[in-house]
């Protein structure tokens, strides 16, 4: 271990990292995060406008 | 060591002796002619031509300390082989201790062998030979040629005498067999850069650069492959138990499911909100889930997670088909009828979901409509960053094999056993040299 110092560096940075991701929980999905949403959501919630709604799509089979 | 001299009996010009009475013959630089040194008469054995003189590196009578013994330099000889009709042409120079006797470096390249005779056999071995329990592979055989010679040596030099020679390497040592007629005479080499016989001799000019990869230099790699190997599995080891650690310390709690069918209407508003459900503890991942039972069918949902009591709302989309058959390739299916997705680091609180499904209206009955149900899990393990980070991890090791095995290959070209699909780079690499 000793004769690679910058690899030891590396690796035990690298599973740090790692660790400390994990431990603020990963993800696998981009998030658009808005603010101050009003709460009268909640007895309205077609008020909402989805970032991720309303385009066309087709997800056809084969 | 004082010189002695004598007379040339071929010019009568002065000839240095600084081998005592231990050397076979001299050579009279002024006439190139080689004198038996053994008798009184001081018979001239040859005369050579040479186009050009070759001054040696290390200047005859020249002294330096080779481990630990003080050494004189009192001959030198250029000598060649012929490989592929290219001709490669090293230096060996003489070197002698009254105390100690004859020791021999060698020059290719910038390249310097510490030679010594040895007195005992190696053993043949498969591939090469063994010598003081040690293995040596065969690099190269081929016949040498001296071609020009200076100063004094324990044998009676000639030019245009031939050898055959062997090289079995291990490096940084070389063990090498010269025959002649019927001797066969063994010596041992360890390898010593420049900077090292310079150091040796305290010689003012520079020595020249070393170029390409010698026969037995050391790999500047060394043991560093085993070893940073041997780090991999630590590392990755360390990273696996990391990786178990926190799988069970992480809570997977599940804080919300419920069953949902989705019958679509137009001008109907499909989007809806689930009951508050807390997230608790640090700030932390969420896995959604969605089961439905779509079949042919795609399902798109607009899902934010919000929280009640600071409106900040995390928006994301995700879709869920599934289409199965059979045509004249067979059965075939495509998609999945469940998704799960994680939504990174979401700080504590009090949560509700926004769901909006879309659907292809037309592909669905109004009156069956699709369920599904959603789940949410707090804190769940995510492993796959865990194998990115097991990758990059294996980046130095494979790097270091990598730059090894170039390493040896570029060794190899030049012996008897270049590999063979680096012919053309043997041909480029031997211009570069």
């Amino acid at each position: 271990m000793i004769k690679h110092p910058f690899y030891l560096a590396y690796g035990l940075m690298l599973i740090s990292a790692v660790g400390w991701t994990e431990y603020r929980g990963y993800g696998s999905i981009n998030l658009n995060e808005v603010k101050k949403v009003p709460k009268t959501i909640r007895d309205n919630p077609g008020s909402y406008r989805s970032h991720y709604g309303y385009v066309p799509r087709y997800f056809g089979g084969k | 060591m004082e010189a002695r001299a004598l007379v040339c009996p071929g010019c009568g010009g002065s000839v240095q002796l600084r081998g005592m009475t231990q050397t076979a013959s001299a050579v009279c630089i002024q006439c190139l002619s080689i004198i038996d040194t053994t008798t009184p008469e001081l018979r001239i054995i040859q005369q050579f031509m040479a186009a050009q003189r070759t001054l040696p590196l290390i200047p005859l009578g020249t002294r330096g300390k080779l481990r630990g013994d003080l050494y004189e330099a009192i001959g030198f000889q250029t000598r060649q082989i012929e490989v592929d009709g290219m001709a490669y042409e090293w230096r060996e120079y003489v070197l002698f201790n009254p105390y100690k006797g004859f020791r021999y470096l060698s020059e290719y390249d910038g390249h310097w062998n510490d030679i010594l005779p040895i007195k005992g056999l190696p053993i043949p071995t498969s591939g090469g030979v063994s010598y003081l329990n040690e293995s040596y592979k065969h690099f190269q055989t081929a016949t040498a040629e001296t071609t020009y010679v200076m100063g004094e040596f324990p044998w009676k030099v000639m030019v245009g005498e031939k050898a055959d020679c062997t090289d079995y390497v291990s490096p940084p040592r070389m063990l090498s067999s010269e025959k002649s007629g019927n001797e066969i005479t063994w010596s041992i080499g360890e390898y010593m850069t420049g900077a090292q016989i310079a150091e040796a001799f305290q010689l003012k000019t520079a020595l020249p650069d070393a170029r390409g990869i010698y026969a037995n230099q050391p790999s500047p790699f060394g043991n560093s492959v085993g070893s940073s190997w041997t780090l991999a599995v630590f590392l990755i080891a360390a990273l696996a138990g990391v990786m178990v650690l926190s799988s069970m310390f992480m809570s997977q709690k599940e804080v919300f499911r419920q069953k949902y069918s989705f019958f679509p209407r137009t001008g109907v508003e499909n989007s809806f909100v689930t009951s508050v459900f807390p997230l608790e503890g640090r700030t932390t991942n969420v896995e959604l889930s969605v089961n439905t039972s779509l079949l042919n069918q795609w399902l798109y949902f607009n899902f934010a997670l919000i929280n009640d009591d600071t409106g900040e709302a995390y928006d994301f989309g995700r879709e869920v088909s599934y289409y199965n058959g059979r045509d004249s390739d067979g059965a075939w299916s495509e998609g999945s009828a469940s998704d799960t997705v994680l939504i990174p680091s979401i700080p504590p609180g009090r949560y509700y979901l926004r769901v909006e499904p879309e659907v292809d209206a037309a592909s669905i009955s109004s009156a069956r409509g699709v369920n599904y149900e959603i789940v949410l899990r707090r804190d769940v393990p995510f492993n796959i960053p865990f194998g990115i980070a097991a990758l990059l991890l294996l980046i130095p090791p494979v790097f270091t094999t990598l730059r090894k095995t170039r390493f040896e290959q570029a060794r190899w070209q030049e012996s008897d056993h270049a590999p063979a699909a680096s012919d053309d780079d043997d041909s480029d690499s031997g211009d570069d040299d």
